[in-house]
């Protein structure tokens, strides 16, 4: 492999990684906002007044 | 799209402007690459090694310029009475963290250039040594940063250190000057502006620019959401736990109150 194809790789493969982690990021603190809502069932829990 | 708390009122959109940045970032980035990689002559001198140059001065205008100007604007908008804002301490601490990535890439693309031209893959010039003291010094702020604290005191920390980071950027900017460096100075473009290069590089080299510059904007937007988030869960933490102490504080006055009272006889007639 080249410097130049070692350059262009690795530049745009971390840039590539780093906004891939943001917006998983994102999407992790979206989902604990929700959950930290009061109120709000964690997933999979049985909603109120469902019969056990 | 957005993600909306109906408790606290809290919304953190994703706006459409910021999707059109995205993709106009990741098209002008694939037109610059193609360009770079296949269209553009090789240099009279330096060959094919010349294609570095159409992403490393980019990356490092915006490790330098893009960042520098965000990260020290919104830190001196946030110590400025007048315009005090989380809004900004939250913009200028995206910025250091994107500017961390961006320094990083700067000194990789910058060895694997070096290397080959100057027979080194690090000197210890002023331009480089500025530049990965710049990297370390952002990796600082990003460490100040996750310290607990109050929001307010976390900003005004923050924002005073992220100053303090910005008098590196001057510095790196006339290492090439003030120094005798291995560094080239600027060399694209002269004083008087006069481009020496050919029509197809100078075009790829703007686009790299540019292709370089919306993918910062789209990466500082979203990084901008990641921090409002964070503190809102925090803050929506901080409010449940406050009310569950307090009920509990309430029951156990009630508790106490509706207790019945200790004899104080003990017995005696």
């Amino acid at each position: 492999m080249s410097y130049v194809d070692a350059g262009y790789s690795i530049a745009l493969a971390t840039l590539f990684v780093y906004a891939v982690t943001l917006v998983l990021r994102r999407r992790r603190w979206e989902r604990a906002l929700h959950m930290s809502e009061p109120g709000v069932e964690p997933e999979g829990a049985p909603a109120h007044g469902d019969p056990s | 799209m957005s993600a909306v708390t109906p408790r606290t009122g809290t919304m953190t959109r994703r706006p459409r402007w910021l999707t059109v940045v995205g993709v106009l970032g990741v098209v002008a980035m694939g037109f610059t690459v193609w360009l770079g990689l296949w269209v553009t002559p090789p240099d009279e001198f330096q060959g094919n090694l010349a294609r570095l140059l159409y992403i490393h001065p980019a990356i490092a205008t915006v490790a330098l310029y893009w960042v520098g100007l965000v990260a020290a604007g919104g830190s001196l908008l946030y110590l400025w009475p007048r315009t005090r804002s989380l809004f900004w301490d939250r913009l200028a601490a995206a910025s250091v963290e994107v500017g961390a990535v961006f320094a990083a890439l700067t000194l990789i693309t910058g060895a694997l250039w070096g290397r080959p031209v100057w027979g080194v893959w690090w000197t210890w010039d002023a331009r480089l040594t500025s530049t990965a003291l710049l990297l370390l010094l952002e990796i600082g702020y990003l460490a100040l940063r996750r310290v607990p604290a109050e929001p307010a005191i976390r900003a005004r920390r923050c924002a005073v250190a992220a100053l303090l980071i910005a008098i590196d950027i001057p510095i790196v900017h006339f290492s090439v000057d003030w120094w005798n460096t291995l560094h080239q100075g600027g060399t694209f473009i002269d004083p008087g502006f006069q481009i020496h290069a050919s029509p197809s590089m100078s075009w790829t080299f703007l686009l790299g620019f540019i292709a370089f510059s919306l993918l910062f904007v789209w990466l500082l937007g979203v990084r901008y959401q990641v921090e409002v988030l964070q503190d809102a869960v925090g803050d929506q933490e901080l409010e449940v736990s406050l009310s569950e102490r307090w009920s509990e504080d309430t029951e156990l006055v009630g508790a106490a109150a509706s207790a019945p009272a200790p004899s104080t006889g003990g017995g005696a007639p």
